[in-house]
């Protein structure tokens, strides 16, 4: 994410409109992507990104620069995404087995796995974690944020960031064991 | 195998991470030397892991999600305006300059009025009280005679 200036973030709290839309600039692709991945669906992101930004417009005139606004930013995003993907796991989440049934399997046998390929199989190996563990591998492995930061995002002990690192990465192993063996 | 278990679990998270220090990491690098099902696992989670969430690509964000908020900005100002606008009007009515003069002798006036009321309310009085002092003297079978059945005081009792 992009720094932004006190001085922007003061006239975006004071409703001016281009200020925020400089806020928005900055920090739309970090706020859209951990979204994405975090709900797994595009439509469902747009509406959880465009939720983020409603918060922080309201919010903003309260925001009091203790804290940094980058921290602010991941923590609305995350949590708002994790909320998100907990109310609408049940009805959305494709099973595992569906999703690299015989069919698909079939299809990508004889062909080389393009980039393409590698997307949909990241979003449905991170489909099978839930959204508290998705979250932590989002903001590690995607986002690149460090322990500390994942920590003060997530409110949570960093001791917690490690065992949800650890046991979303023995699932993701375990689930490529299961693909590779699938597919030979 | 101890030892190889607690490698595994620093290699899956702050081992690959860089969040170990430098001792704890040549510890780890000198075990890998001597252990290959550590060097296998270290290998596998590269590859199957940590390699593939990286390589991810960061979509580009839809035009339209701006256009939404700034849709939503404005509706909830268009919703929001009339209100304030009458707050704005109260705000603007209490604390404009112009009206603070009227507002002072308006104050000024009342406490003038109130202050000369008063005066005339006790000069009528004083006038009233003298007016029917002068009635009893000129008039000893009035009321206000001093010869009254009842002197008040015990002192008064002994001496009259």
């Amino acid at each position: 994410m992009e720094d932004i200036s006190k001085d922007t973030l003061i006239r975006a709290s004071q409703g001016d409109i281009q200020a925020f839309e400089d806020v928005y600039k900055a920090s739309s692709s970090f706020v859209y992507n951990v979204a994405l991945r975090v709900v797994n669906n595009r439509e469902d992101a747009l509406e959880v990104a465009q939720e983020v930004f409603m918060i922080i417009h309201d919010k903003l005139k309260s925001f009091r620069f203790e804290s940094s606004f980058k921290t602010w930013v991941y923590r609305i995003t995350a949590n708002y995404a994790i909320n998100f993907a907990k109310k609408n796991s049940r009805a959305k989440t494709v099973p595992f087995e569906e999703s690299f049934g015989e069919g698909a399997v079939e299809s990508d046998a004889h062909a080389q796995m393009d980039q393409e390929d590698k997307s949909k199989l990241v979003e449905r190996l991170l489909g099978e974690l839930n959204p508290d563990q998705r979250a932590c591998v989002v903001l590690r492995d995607i986002q690149g944020l460090s322990y500390e930061e994942i920590a003060q995002t997530l409110s949570i002990n960093i001791n917690t960031v490690r065992s949800r690192l650890k046991r979303s990465r023995e699932k993701l192993m375990s689930l490529r064991k299961q693909v590779d063996y699938e597919k030979v | 195998m101890k030892k190889c278990d607690h490698v595994k679990d620093l290699i899956l998270t702050d081992y690959i991470d860089g969040q170990v220090d430098k001792n704890i990491a040549g510890e780890i690098e000198n075990h890998l030397l001597d252990c290959n099902d550590c060097r296998v696992f270290l290998k596998e989670v590269k590859s199957s892991v940590i390699f593939p969430l990286s390589q991810i690509q960061r979509l580009p964000v839809p035009a339209e999600l701006w256009d939404r908020i700034k849709q939503n900005i404005e509706d909830e100002n268009q919703a929001v305006s009339p209100l304030l606008e009458f707050f704005n009007k109260l705000k603007g009515l209490l604390l404009f300059p112009r009206m603070v003069p009227v507002f002072a002798s308006f104050i000024l006036m009342f406490v003038a009025g109130s202050v000369t009321l008063n005066t005339i309310q006790m000069q009528q009085a004083q006038a009233k009280d003298q007016g029917e002092y002068l009635v009893s003297l000129l008039n000893p079978t009035s009321t206000a005679s001093l010869d009254s059945s009842d002197p008040g005081t015990p002192i008064e009792h002994y001496f009259l």
